[in-house]
């Protein structure tokens, strides 16, 4: 018998009671017995499956809960994110506005490069998100436009609509007066339902809902850019509401027929010299108590 | 091997017969393989807790090998190439009251280096030479629980056999 084929069938615990005997003869036979009985001193330690297990439905239970405990600040995590992305969104569609106070003007450019210029006491609202898309704009005073060629563009007022592709022109809109003055280009006007073409020079007014025809004008720009008012036959009314915009200021009137026309110009720099560029040719007196202006007949 | 008729062990009855079928046996395999020193028992529990968690996504026939295969990344991960030291359990209370001091030191000796010996061998060595010896598995059983053939753990076994020897006898 061989040895290697005995020792084998040994280990696999697979001798016959023959072999058996013949292993035994085996003068490695007491060597290889020591160190198996020694080698059962290496046994793992008793483990208790029953116990396991209950540890281990222990802790999968107790990984459920704490995977509760987690959800927790993922949750506020994900309501911060909603919140700010929600922000995000809100700001970037929120409507841009820009407006001017009493006896102030400023200069606005838009994301095309395009300007406005706004009077005292104006508005204009528009949104930035999709200007390339949709250039249009509302505008609540007087505003002067310097608009960049491309698409559309479109001014809405409460009453008109004004649409333009590339030009220059002034929008005056108050109470009982609305002008529209074109300086380069040509402007359409939505007016009620009729439509107006302007072209440079053209001027479009209607004063307490009348139409009023003008002469074409040879100016760039209006005049207000350079801080004068001028008017061409505008009532009296009119020409004060603006000097109580550009001065703030308020006027009031003693026997004096507003309705009447007048013709001229007033600074925005000097308060004195407007008041008597205004009250002398049509010889009124002036008083002035703190911000309160009175006119009074001579 | 009987076919199994279900998708997955989701369900907890099925889960606890698979712990009570193969946890033993995992725990010894890593306890042979790693010591003791890296906790088996801790292993051995985690590797369970994964497979219970991802039980939808293994299919009952993979799912010893996944936990053997787990059980072994987690001890893998633990390992610092550090030698794998078996302690000898401390003998069982003395059979023999009248033995002389020279055998208990004899016998001390020998007992130290068996454990220098076993540590010497290769892990799969290890592994097949102490299911056998401690565990009187027989070799079908050690090669179904390690997946590789009959023949291989023989020559595993037989090989850790011949090594001890050289070593303790200085053959």
């Amino acid at each position: 018998m061989n040895k290697e084929y005995l020792i084998k069938k040994w280990l696999d615990k697979d001798l016959t009671p023959q072999e058996f005997e013949d292993f035994k003869m085996l003068k490695e036979y007491k060597a290889l017995i020591k160190l198996s009985n020694y080698s059962k001193g290496f046994k793992a330690p008793e483990y208790n499956t029953d116990e396991a297990l209950q540890n281990t439905m222990r802790a999968i239970a107790a990984k459920k809960t704490s995977s509760k405990n987690w959800l927790q600040p993922l949750l506020k995590i994900a309501a911060i994110l909603a919140i700010c992305l929600g922000g995000y969104y809100y700001t970037t569609t929120l409507d841009s506005s820009f407006n001017t106070s009493l006896a102030e003007k400023t200069s606005i450019e838009l994301p095309d490069n395009s300007t406005v210029n706004l009077n005292a006491l104006s508005t204009i609202t528009f949104n930035k998100n999709n200007w390339d898309q949709n250039r249009s704009l509302s505008l609540n005073g007087e505003a002067f436009f310097n608009v960049k060629k491309g698409s559309n563009f479109s001014v809405l007022t409460d009453t008109v609509t004004i649409n333009v592709i590339g030009t220059q022109f002034n929008i005056k809109q108050r109470q009982d007066y609305f002008e529209v003055v074109c300086y380069e280009g040509e402007v359409q006007i939505n007016y009620n339902t009729g439509k107006t073409n302007l072209k440079a020079g053209d001027s479009f007014l209607i004063i307490k809902g009348e139409k009023v025809e003008r002469l074409a004008t040879n100016k760039a720009q209006p005049d207000w850019l350079n801080n004068v008012s001028s008017f061409i036959s505008v009532p009296l009314s009119e020409v004060l509401f603006e000097f109580e915009r550009q001065f703030n200021v308020k006027i009031e009137v003693n026997n004096i027929k507003t309705s009447q026309l007048f013709t001229g110009k007033f600074t925005h720099n000097d308060i004195t010299i407007a008041l008597k560029s205004i009250t002398e040719p049509l010889q009124l007196q002036y008083k002035k108590v703190n911000q309160t202006i009175i006119l009074v007949r001579e | 091997m009987s076919k199994n008729i279900y998708n997955d062990i989701c369900e907890k009855s099925r889960f606890e017969a698979f712990f009570k079928r193969h946890a033993k046996d995992l725990h010894n395999f890593l306890h042979y393989r790693y010591g003791d020193r890296l906790n088996p028992q801790d292993k051995a529990q985690e590797a369970f807790i994964k497979l219970w968690k991802n039980c939808k996504k293994v299919s009952p026939e993979k799912a010893k090998s996944f936990l053997y295969t787990v059980a072994n990344n987690l001890m893998l991960n633990e390992v610092s190439h550090q030698k794998v030291v078996l302690k000898h359990q401390k003998q069982k209370p003395t059979r023999h009251s009248n033995e002389s001091p020279e055998f208990l030191m004899e016998e001390d000796e020998y007992r130290q280096k068996l454990e220098r010996a076993i540590a010497n061998l290769t892990e799969a060595e290890r592994v097949a030479f102490l299911m056998n010896r401690t565990e009187g598995k027989r070799f079908k059983e050690i090669a179904e629980l390690l997946g590789i053939s009959t023949k291989a753990v023989e020559k595993r076994i037989y090989g850790a056999l011949k090594k001890l020897r050289k070593e303790i006898d200085e053959l």
